[in-house]
């Protein structure tokens, strides 16, 4: 297990003052907020900061924490292993974590010492070392995670292998790591933004009661062909110019996987959409599949295609198109 | 040390206008408690559906409240001052979709 410095993960000092402590947690807050931070691995940085806020602005849990570091000093990033009865005459009281943390992105290091493991541990040997505010029976964490599918996959559902990395307890109150794989069957019908909870596949519960559930927050992979906004899908259509200006079926590949033929009205107009009604994501009331049209130019590289652009401009001399954006000009 | 476990065929149940999530599901998955979320349904800050004498609650409610409770909890943030906050988040990034694919269209 890995030793961590709170202090160094906050940068203050080993005497810094409680409204130190806060000042410094709420800048790196700002910094890493997933919902706002750039930085690539502001998650991660989040959860680290998280927890070292938990443990330093508990006065409990950071005296333990101090007594633990004059006792068996350790550089960050050291194996490390709390000796035995490292928390003799402490008392952590409340949740491991804090009120509107997730708990399950603390580390072993942090588990293993104020987490589910001190506290399972504490009740195994008559909660002589440590001791939870809760009844002996508790519900395991929900846990959160996001998937990232393909819209095609809101059409006929998806099979995935999930890799789950969490802890356990065994039978003699260790926190041991668990890797498991997780068989999931995503159904059809699914959209961005919405959650498939998969019952008691979050953390596992205390003194036989029952595991959280693990929620997964569904995200479509960006695709230049197609976006979902809720059930409706908006497809890019590209037209050569004569089909844009003349009209005609054209055949379309859906994100559905099917090939539709369309029928593309005369007289091209930007910013023009054909809806195609139900053929959105599946649902008891289907959403509608949009085809954005587009117009592609084909590059004139023979002399006569050169020719045909030209037989184009002196077919059209009074086309102006600098003279009103956007439309078939003057 | 790390153990294995294969765990077959988990059951997926999508939270959609069918399953719902209850008062204290939400609350548990916030990791706050089921008042917390009355009062900022009573405030308008968080919503649900109230039928039969019981709230249920949609996945865009869950991830709403989870941010709340995380702004909250990380600022001592006042809850009408989360849930400005919250708003601007995610009209930001209803934004920041609406530009990805005007880029895409370029």
């Amino acid at each position: 297990m890995e030793f961590k410095d709170y202090y160094q993960i906050l940068g203050v000092a080993r005497d810094a003052s409680a409204d130190d402590i806060k000042k410094a947690y709420r800048k790196l807050a700002r910094k890493y907020h997933p919902d706002v931070s750039k930085e690539a691995d502001a998650a991660a940085r989040m959860a680290e900061v998280n927890e070292a806020n938990a443990v330093l602005s508990d006065p409990e849990k950071r005296a333990a924490y101090d007594a633990l570091g004059r006792e068996a000093p350790h550089r960050p990033g050291q194996d490390f292993r709390p000796p035995p009865n490292w928390d003799a005459g402490f008392e952590f009281t409340g949740s491991p974590g804090a009120e509107g943390m997730d708990g399950a992105e603390f580390s072993e290091f942090f588990e293993q010492l104020f987490g589910r493991a001190a506290r399972a541990q504490g009740a195994q040997h008559g909660g002589a070392q440590a001791h939870g505010a809760g009844p002996a029976q508790q519900r395991g964490r929900d846990h959160h995670a996001g998937i990232e599918l393909d819209l095609r996959n809101a059409y006929h559902g998806a099979q995935r292998m999930l890799t789950l990395h969490g802890a356990r307890l065994d039978e003699a109150g260790h926190l041991v790591n668990q890797e498991r794989q997780l068989h999931v069957t995503i159904p059809k019908g699914v959209r961005a933004g919405q959650l498939i909870r998969l019952t008691g596949q979050g953390g596992p519960g205390l003194g036989g009661a029952p595991a959280g559930d693990l929620f997964l927050e569904v995200q479509f992979k960006p695709d230049a062909r197609w976006r979902a906004e809720d059930r409706d899908v908006y497809q890019s259509v590209t037209l050569a110019p004569w089909e844009a200006e003349l009209g005609g079926a054209i055949e379309v590949q859906t994100p559905g996987g099917s090939t539709v033929e369309v029928t593309v009205p005369p007289r091209w107009k930007s910013g023009r959409k054909l809806r195609l009604k139900e053929r959105g994501i599946p649902a008891a009331t289907p959403g509608d599949l949009y085809l954005e049209l587009h117009i592609a130019l084909p590059a004139a590289t023979t002399p006569e295609q050169q020719q045909a652009y030209r037989a184009l401009a002196q077919a059209f001399p009074q086309f102006k198109p600098r003279n009103a954006p956007g439309t078939q000009g003057g | 040390m790390v153990t294995h476990n294969f765990v077959d065929n988990a059951l997926a149940e999508l939270l959609d206008e069918h399953t719902r999530l209850t008062l204290d599901d939400l609350a548990r998955t916030c990791c706050m408690a089921p008042d917390w979320v009355v009062e900022r349904l009573q405030a308008g800050l968080l919503q649900g559906e109230h039928t039969g004498g019981r709230w249920l609650f949609t996945s865009t409610t869950v991830l709403r409240a989870r941010r709340l409770a995380r702004l909250e909890a990380t600022f001592d943030a006042d809850p009408e001052l989360a849930a400005l906050t919250t708003d601007l988040i995610e009209e930001v990034a209803e934004l920041r979709q609406r530009l990805r694919q005007l880029e895409r269209l370029k």
